[in-house]
């Protein structure tokens, strides 16, 4: 006999998220991932100014509203045919490197921490949720100490973005041409001295205690795999200098590394709350419409394949991709990556630091050309991100948004492949059917922000003449 | 067979030991219980409440309230988490909303548990916990006005925590709420009770002044001295900037560790805490 359970709310994510699997004698045998918000920020898009999509979309997210910043950016800088000069491209990279620290901060210490360690001190938080508690009371009583502990490093890490980019979330200073910001000396003193605080707990605390979780729980190397396709847009990848290099954008497929070819991006709606003529479209293609009624449907978020394949994204794609992690793809693979990847992302950041000129914004006025495309894909801190733009008469004509989330989290296409979560979790033996403890430590393994993946509905998108920069 | 006299002495210590846990767990009574609902929006407002310092959420949740609730950062999950919240509206607690109520479809839009076979929409849950709240603070432009969430055309049909609740709801807007904002009206409700409002019942405290009364920038608007672009030194009303007409301390208490502010940084105010964000606000950037 099998038998279904149902998971909603996933806490500990950014966003409502609802997951259903299918057991039969303890091992998951299907697997749903549902996102349960939707909001259609594409649709609000359409008719406004082309420059405000910067701080809008941001609002799509209030964990990594600096990823939508950077890729909203972009696609604007695309339309333009602006390159920002290095040393403002630097500026806004350690602003977004603050982003991707906070980020990493609040998902390994906040997030995922309560799923093995038992008892921080928050009152919230003192409950028992199952009976798979494995550390020593010494360390899980130091480790739950460092829960607490961290608080102050991830606000250090918004601190620092502040100081750059004026607010956080929903920063100001990241924007078309580069950064607002007019970088002076005591701006940088004060980054730097706090980018070292920083540095010192990841190094002698954080990395530390992934190592420790690792060792109690090394049967999370053995699930949680998924479909070993990994994908990145590329980080820090603009730069001629090795020491300010991160990775480039590639897609690794049935063991093999490829260039990335962004033609190769489709949405699919089989399963998702949306109708429209096509199933598979491109996103400068889109036309869909919302239907929370769709019989069969069960998420907000769209499929996005690659070349029809599924593909994982986020720090460990990232840190296998360049290079920088070996070992394997599972549960554990992707906290420690995640980890690994926070120290790295400072190294860089210092690097950054070493080479910033104080020069003023090089900030000008702008004008659109009357019909103009463009796009901007950027790697953030859960992964892969894109946003489509199309400018027309100085309005925002369409506007398509894939999140990193969307890619990990996303439902079964029509060609029966499910999503890369759903994937992972499937063949996942579960000790305890009283405490399923392997659903929740699975899926938050990919860092889900479910308030990103769900962000959208686009308009339909007319045929015309259009001029692709 | 058993002598009273000696079981009642060996239960002494246990009954002295339950007291002392009662008292203290009674003692943990004292303080109110918190709901933190994330409705529809962003998650932005708990994520600046992580940021707060002096108190920090670590003192908040210590010594100031008791949180039962909130998506973000509670141990619980799936409907072990939800009973929670169901059980804590039998108790006396302050509710806090971020994001607006989606209202499309019945609250299809946004559901934030599944209880008892039944997919719960954040619309009811909101309705539960309002009815029965102390106080209901709602948190960010969203819960306040609409926000973001309601931009035109309002594909999820959301509306404001105040236009959806029949009662006195307290507005801390901003986009996101500034920590201080929010803790210093939860400190005000447990030592004073509720605090002056003004007429869209958002705590004069911090929303009595524009942004343009204590701009930094001020002098140079008097003096007609306008930036023409982004990265000026100047006043930015030209350009789009939104300080005459939002309320909000930012310029005097600024943000994140209070190290800067969007004006400070160079780029206009975009009236974020405002009634008619964004579609009143636009465009954010004028040229």
């Amino acid at each position: 006999m099998g038998n279904k359970i149902i998971m909603n709310p996933v806490t500990r994510i950014s966003g409502f998220l609802e997951i259903q699997v299918e057991v039969e004698e303890n091992k998951i045998i299907d697997a749903k991932c549902g996102g349960m918000l939707f909001r259609g920020f594409e649709k609000m898009l359409k008719g406004r100014p082309p420059l405000d999509a910067v701080y809008f979309t941001q609002r799509i997210c209030g964990i990594c509203s600096t990823a939508h910043s950077i890729g909203s950016t972009s696609a604007l800088e695309d339309v333009l045919d602006i390159i920002p000069n290095d040393n403002d491209k630097m500026i806004r990279d350690f602003i977004h490197g603050c982003e991707i620290i906070q980020n990493h901060l609040r998902h390994y210490y906040q997030y995922s921490l309560p799923d093995y360690v038992k008892g921080v001190e928050l009152q919230l938080t003192q409950i028992e949720m199952h009976n798979d508690y494995r550390l020593p009371e010494n360390l899980n009583k130091e480790l739950a100490n460092h829960y607490l502990d961290s608080f102050r490093y991830g606000r250090l890490a918004h601190e620092m973005l502040t100081v750059l980019g004026g607010k956080a979330p929903h920063n100001h200073g990241v924007f078309v041409g580069g950064v607002t910001v007019n970088l002076d000396a005591s701006k940088w003193i004060k980054v730097k001295s706090t980018l070292a605080e920083i540095k010192d707990f990841v190094e002698n605390v954080m990395i530390p205690d992934v190592y420790v979780i690792s060792e109690y729980y090394s049967d999370y190397f053995e699930n949680g795999v998924g479909y070993r396709n990994l994908m990145t847009y590329g980080l820090f990848d603009n730069y001629k200098e090795k020491q300010l290099f991160f990775v480039e954008p590639q897609v690794f497929i049935d063991g093999e590394v490829y260039v990335l070819d962004s033609d190769k991006i489709t949405e699919n709606i089989q399963k998702a709350w949306f109708e429209a003529n096509q199933i598979v479209q491109k996103p400068t293609e889109l036309t869909v419409e919302e239907n929370a009624n769709k019989e069969g449907a069960y998420s907000w978020i769209k499929a996005p394949r690659y070349d029809g394949y599924v593909m994982e994204v986020g720090p460990l794609a990232r840190m296998i991709l360049s290079g920088n992690y070996k070992r394997g793809i599972s549960t554990m693979d992707r906290l420690i990556a995640r980890v690994l990847e926070t120290k790295k992302i400072i190294e860089i950041m210092e690097q950054f630091l070493e080479r910033m000129k104080f020069e003023p914004a090089n900030q000008r006025i702008y004008e659109f050309p009357y019909s103009v495309k463009g796009k901007g894909l950027a790697d953030t801190s859960r992964g892969a991100l894109g946003h489509w733009i199309y400018v027309q008469d100085q309005e925002i004509y369409n506007y398509e948004i894939i999140t990193p989330s969307a890619w990990n989290l996303s439902p079964e296409d029509s060609k029966g492949l499910k999503g890369a979560a759903e994937k992972a979790l499937i063949g996942t033996t579960i000790k305890d059917m009283a405490y399923p403890v392997e659903i929740g430590r699975i899926i938050r393994s990919f860092d889900p922000c479910i308030s990103c993946a769900t962000h959208v509905e686009s308009d339909r998108f007319a045929p015309m003449d259009i001029r692709i920069v | 067979m058993n002598c009273p006299m000696i079981q009642s002495k060996s239960n002494t210590a246990k009954k002295l030991i339950d007291i002392a846990i009662k008292e203290v767990k009674e003692d943990e009574r004292k303080k109110i219980n918190l709901i933190w609902l994330e409705a529809t929006g962003c998650a932005g407002n708990i994520i600046s409440l992580l940021n707060a310092e002096r108190p920090d959420v670590t003192y908040l949740l210590k010594e100031m309230v008791s949180l039962k609730y909130d998506n973000s950062i509670m141990v619980l999950e799936g409907q072990a988490a939800f009973q929670q919240f169901i059980d804590t509206l039998e108790t006396e607690y302050i509710l806090v909303v971020e994001g607006a109520v989606s209202i499309k479809d019945n609250g299809k839009y946004s559901v934030i548990a599944y209880y008892n076979g039944k997919p719960v929409t954040a619309m009811e849950a909101v309705r539960m916990a309002g009815e029965k709240a102390k106080y209901v603070i709602a948190v960010g432009t969203c819960a306040s006005f609409g926000g973001i969430s309601s931009a035109y055309p309002n594909p999820s049909q959301s509306i404001s925590v105040v236009d959806f609740l029949n009662r006195e709801v307290i507005r801390v807007p901003g986009c996101p709420g500034h920590p201080d904002w929010v803790i210093g009206t939860i400190a005000h409700l447990l030592a004073f009770g509720k605090p002056v409002l003004d007429e869209k019942n958002r705590p004069v405290m911090f929303y009595g002044i524009t942004v343009h009364d204590r701009c930094t920038r001020r002098s140079y608007f008097d003096q007609g001295i306008f930036a023409n672009k982004l990265g000026d030194p100047q006043c930015m009303f030209l350009l789009g900037c939104d300080g005459p007409v939002t309320k909000a301390d930012c310029p005097v208490r600024q943000w994140n560790g209070y190290v800067n502010w969007p004006i400070e940084d160079n780029t206009p105010c975009i009236g974020c805490a405002q009634e008619n964000f964004p579609d009143g606000m636009e465009p954010f950037v004028k040229y």
